[in-house]
């Protein structure tokens, strides 16, 4: 019941989001980072990620500064939390490529997680300087989502190319699966083009990688925007309230649908071998 | 998929209006993998680092203990089994003793015994000899008196006085018809 009203009130909320679209077409948070100076290559949204660092760091540093074999406190909740992800990349990925990764796997997690719920902080895209907002969510900028997505797809890359070796890798990508002889040779031309294509798909997977983080973390943050712009400003943080909540469960499930993509296009890549083997 | 390369082909300049419809900016892009790698510098040396080697250190603590615990149990059992050897051997070597002790008991009882005969023969044989001894020195004494009394009333009877050849002959006979 709750969550039929819920729906509906926002359901509502959106049509009149677009009916008063030309009103509110000031309020609008523009599709890209604005320079904070034109003289520097500083964004808001550059800003916002400084400040996710600096809290990262804060937090490593309180969670590891004290470190005992029977945690307490932060240590605790620290060593729960990156156990949780370990075991959980673990059973996705397996042993050896978690024990090799885990350090990208997990920042990547952790990083998107608190830069998206430093996006929802108030004041974040609306409090403004010169009518550019000084702070802007970190994933809502799509220099950062692409620095992320493209830096996996390098280390993708090696990590693929030495687990694999340079005629695994290849093999894994143009050789026909689970034939052999006649067979193999005949299909050979028709594993060749789909090859080709299996480059262009691993070509797109960053930019898909990319625009999905940011279509969804822009859009939310656009879609409080509106909503704050439908009532007037002493009731603005009601209209978008409900929405709060639906994006602190975005922001969690756009880190882990990231990081699970990545993890399983490495995992895909790998497994190569190992089927190679049992063959 | 084929669509979109059809209309990235027919768009030469898509990439470019799309880099400026988002605002994909080189520098922007190159400032934010250096801030990416920055993430995963801080991440990699402050947290996971840490905090791996802390769980590793844990889980090979807990492997070792487990290791320990089944040491432990086995010296436990091998400890439990060496006793209870020992108590055997020991109630063996106890059972056996008191065996020992028995049959020595037995043999210094037997020795005693023979001994305390012996002891008792000798005494009796001592008591036997000195009854003996106090007989004859009695009969001797009494053939003695008899023969003063005899040698006396022979002569208050007769009333000659005796030689000593007389009185020999004369104690002689009488004790050889009293001395049976």
């Amino acid at each position: 019941m709750t969550r039929f009203l819920v729906t509906t009130l926002g359901l509502w909320l959106l049509a009149f989001a677009s009916a008063f679209g030309a009103e509110g077409a000031h309020h609008a948070l523009p599709l890209d980072a604005q320079p904070l100076h034109e003289s520097l290559p500083i964004t808001n949204s550059i800003t916002m990620v400084w400040l996710a660092v600096i809290l990262i760091v804060i937090f490593c540093q309180i969670a590891t500064r004290k470190m005992s074999l029977v945690p307490t406190g932060f240590q605790n909740f620290a060593e729960w939390v990156v156990e949780s992800l370990y075991t959980f990349l673990e059973g996705l990925m397996g042993a050896h490529l978690t024990k090799r990764t885990f350090w990208f796997f997990g920042s990547i997690f952790f990083f998107i997680l608190v830069t998206n719920y430093l996006g929802l902080i108030p004041g974040v895209g609306t409090v403004t300087y010169g009518g550019t907002p000084i702070l802007r969510g970190g994933n809502a900028d799509i220099n950062m989502t692409a620095a992320m997505a493209f830096t996996f797809a390098i280390l993708w890359i090696y990590w693929a190319i030495s687990e694999n070796g340079l005629k695994g890798f290849i093999a894994h990508i143009f050789a026909p699966k689970g034939v052999k002889g006649f067979l193999f040779w005949t299909l050979m031309p028709l594993f060749i083009f789909v090859g080709f294509l299996e480059i262009i798909s691993i070509a797109i997977r960053p930019v898909a990688l990319s625009f999905r983080l940011f279509g969804n973390i822009y859009g939310g943050e656009q879609t409080l925007e509106k909503l704050m712009a439908l009532v007037p400003d002493y009731l603005a943080f009601l209209p978008s309230l409900p929405f709060y909540f639906m994006e602190l469960l975005v922001g969690f499930v756009q880190a882990l649908v990231f990081t699970l993509l990545c993890a399983i296009f490495l995992k895909l890549i790998c497994d190569h071998g190992d089927e190679h083997e049992s063959h | 998929m084929m669509t979109l390369l059809a209309t990235a082909a027919e768009h030469p300049n898509a990439l470019e209006a799309l880099s400026k419809t988002f605002g994909l900016h080189g520098a922007f892009f190159a400032a934010q993998v250096v801030n990416f790698f920055l993430v995963i510098i801080v991440l990699k040396k402050f947290a996971f680092g840490p905090i791996q080697a802390m769980l590793e250190q844990r889980r090979e603590r807990i492997v070792a203990g487990e290791e320990k615990l089944k040491r432990i149990e086995k010296q436990l059992a091998d400890s439990e089994a060496t006793t209870a050897a020992a108590i055997a051997k020991a109630n063996e070597d106890a059972i056996r003793l008191v065996a020992e002790a028995k049959q020595g008991a037995a043999a210094f009882t037997e020795q005693k015994a023979q001994e305390a005969i012996a002891q008792a023969q000798q005494i009796l044989t001592k008591a036997e000899a000195a009854a003996n001894a106090d007989r004859e020195r009695i009969s001797a004494e009494l053939k003695r008196e008899f023969g003063r009394l005899v040698a006396s009333t022979t002569t208050q009877v007769t009333g000659k006085v005796l030689t000593s050849d007389d009185q020999h002959r004369i104690n002689a006979e009488a004790l050889a018809k009293v001395g049976n």
